[in-house]
């Protein structure tokens, strides 16, 4: 029998076969990165996964968007989650990844305010206006017949899959947008956080997280003078001009794990998780 | 032994410093110094200056010593000459715990609660919001806070008791012992105290990103202005922890750019510690020498 000491003298030895264990059992994890949008009903997808099928699952969200799609290209991650289709730069920037997209829910961008602007009447903002905003003309709520507060704007972070489909709304794409130097929030929890802090704030923020009680999500005032809410019904039809696809991304047709999870999030299971957290569903899209 | 860590560790420095050299070559070389001391970074326009983001870090990290200093040497002026000596090690042991949590820790607590009482306690200045150049340096303050203190204690520690006991028996009070002998005898501790704590303010990422506000190009009318306490800025830490680095990757130039603000960063925060360390050794010599 080997006793305590001569286990000591060869310490290096345990040392090594601990950590060839540890990482062949860490090989297993099927790492998922990207968009906070995305992130509730893949994350409690991997909790049910976890349970059911004792997978290792680890989900994160650093730099929303791009950053799963960055993450994915350099094979960090095994799955992305995008609010945004992958740009072109982006599949030219990876040349050896095919990313594939797979569309698993639908949601909008909303542009929310803090409580103060909602109950002072402000219900809708126009295009033109939200420009006015974006490049600074417009500074005061009550240039757009709000209370006579300075307009605290929170801009997404670029990158973020929210920004683009803003940007793309008002500019038509996301690169002729002007630069602008405002404070800027990141996740979607952190954008909700600091409109409903904030007197006189407006946001972007995807729409099921718009509770209505915090904040407050605006109509889009079309140059007809309709006004669109971002509800179920006018996302599923497009009416809502930021509509936009949620995406799981993999390299390549997906295998083994990563199969099984993109299964799981579009059988019938997968699909209620994605109602649950106030997305649409992709038999709710037809 | 020591000597091959040494070399080990001094190997890794220069190696990350050649790296970020070599990463950031092509913006030094579109810019040159117009890279530090350019007003507007739009990365759309390739337009990288980096002046609004190093006037962001030191504004703050300035702002985190000036409340930190006081409130940290008095505390210790407190637990070195007035605190009975049986309760000094509890104390200090607490303080030190203070020291080891973790930044994100701090951050949240700004989120929840720092930034609404700066936004509720200011409001007379109709602050846009929470975020703020003056919260990141408030938060930053409480985080170095038990660093400062308990190395200021160190310091005052070292200096004889003889001396003290000499200087109320030359009929000083206890308070006028504590400034004329304690602190005399140990600022140069308490200088670098300070340092070591600038370095871990300049370094600082998560908890100042939470409530910094990272507007860009948020530079004053006048240098001399306070009011960019008050608003929403942007430090070298806050920028690197964005997003931004993950549209930079791929762009040579804006990842070369991004790079330069590590590369920064780095030279600013060693520069701090190497001033921390001489002064540091300058002391110790010092005490050698009083003890003779």
């Amino acid at each position: 029998m080997m006793n305590c000491k001569t286990w000591i003298s060869r310490w290096p030895v345990g040392l090594v076969v601990m950590f060839v264990a540890v990482t062949g059992v860490r090989g297993d994890i099927l790492k998922i990165n990207g968009s906070t949008t995305v992130n509730p009903p893949a994350a409690e997808a991997a909790e049910i996964l976890r349970e059911e099928k004792g997978m290792t699952i680890q989900v994160d969200t650093q730099g929303g968007s791009s950053g799963g799609i960055s993450m994915l290209g350099d094979g960090l991650v095994q799955l992305g989650m995008a609010s945004k289709p992958v740009s072109d730069e982006s599949r030219a920037r990876y040349p050896a990844v095919q990313f594939k997209q797979i569309h698993v829910g639908e949601d909008a961008v909303a542009l929310v305010v803090s409580r103060d602007v909602w109950e002072a009447g402000v219900e809708s903002i126009s295009r033109e206006q939200m420009q006015g905003i974006y490049e600074g003309r417009i500074k005061n709520w009550k240039q757009l017949g709000g209370p006579d507060k300075r307009i605290a704007f929170f801009n997404k972070e670029p990158g973020r899959g929210t920004w683009e489909v803003f940007a793309k709304w008002l500019y038509g794409s996301s690169k002729k947008a002007p630069q602008a130097s405002f404070p800027e929030v990141g996740g979607n929890e952190e954008a909700r956080n600091k409109v409903a802090s904030t007197r006189g704030a407006i946001s972007q923020l995807s729409s099921s997280w718009a509770d209505g009680k915090r904040v407050f999500a605006l109509s889009i005032k079309l140059a007809d003078g309709r006004l669109i809410l971002p509800s179920n019904k006018n996302i599923a039809s497009h009416q809502y001009p930021m509509s936009r696809p949620l995406f799981l991304l993999s390299n390549g047709e997906p295998k083994g794990e990563v199969k099984t999870f993109v299964d799981f999030l579009l059988s019938e299971r997968g699909q209620a998780l994605v109602r649950k957290h106030g997305y649409l569903s992709l038999d709710q899209l037809q | 032994m020591s000597f091959f860590f040494t070399a080990l560790a001094a190997f890794f420095l220069l190696l990350m410093l050649f790296l970020f050299v070599w990463q950031s070559l092509p913006v030094w070389r579109q810019s040159g110094l117009a890279y530090v001391t350019g007003e507007s970074w739009y990365f759309r326009q390739q337009e990288f200056g980096a002046l609004a983001m190093i006037y962001g870090t030191l504004v703050v990290s300035l702002l985190a010593l000036l409340l930190a200093a006081p409130v940290g040497i008095g505390a210790a002026l407190f637990t070195a000459e007035i605190l009975p000596r049986r309760w000094r090690l509890p104390v200090k042991a607490a303080v030190e715990l203070l020291a080891g949590v973790p930044s994100v820790v701090y951050g949240l607590l700004g989120i929840l609660f720092l930034r609404n009482w700066v936004y509720d306690g200011l409001q007379y200045l109709d602050l846009l919001s929470g975020d703020t150049l003056l919260t990141a340096g408030i938060l930053l303050a409480l985080m170095i806070l038990p660093t400062v203190m308990t190395l200021s204690d160190d310091a005052l520690r070292t200096v004889p008791a003889a001396q003290g006991r000499a200087a109320r028996g030359l009929g000083l009070t206890r308070a006028e012992t504590a400034i004329w002998v304690s602190l005399a005898q140990s600022w140069r501790g308490m200088v670098s105290a300070l340092l070591l704590a600038l370095g871990r303010v300049l370094g600082e990422t998560i908890a100042v990103f939470l409530v910094v506000g990272r507007r860009d190009n948020a530079l004053p009318e006048s240098w001399l202005s306070l009011r960019p306490l008050v608003e929403a800025g942007q430090t070298l830490t806050s920028k690197l922890g964005g997003s931004e680095i993950n549209i930079a990757y791929g762009d040579p130039l804006h990842w070369a750019a991004m790079v330069g603000l590590a590369l920064l960063l780095l030279i600013v925060v060693a520069g701090i510690t190497w001033l921390g360390n001489i002064l540091m050794r300058r002391k110790e010599g010092e005490s050698y020498a009083s003890l003779h």
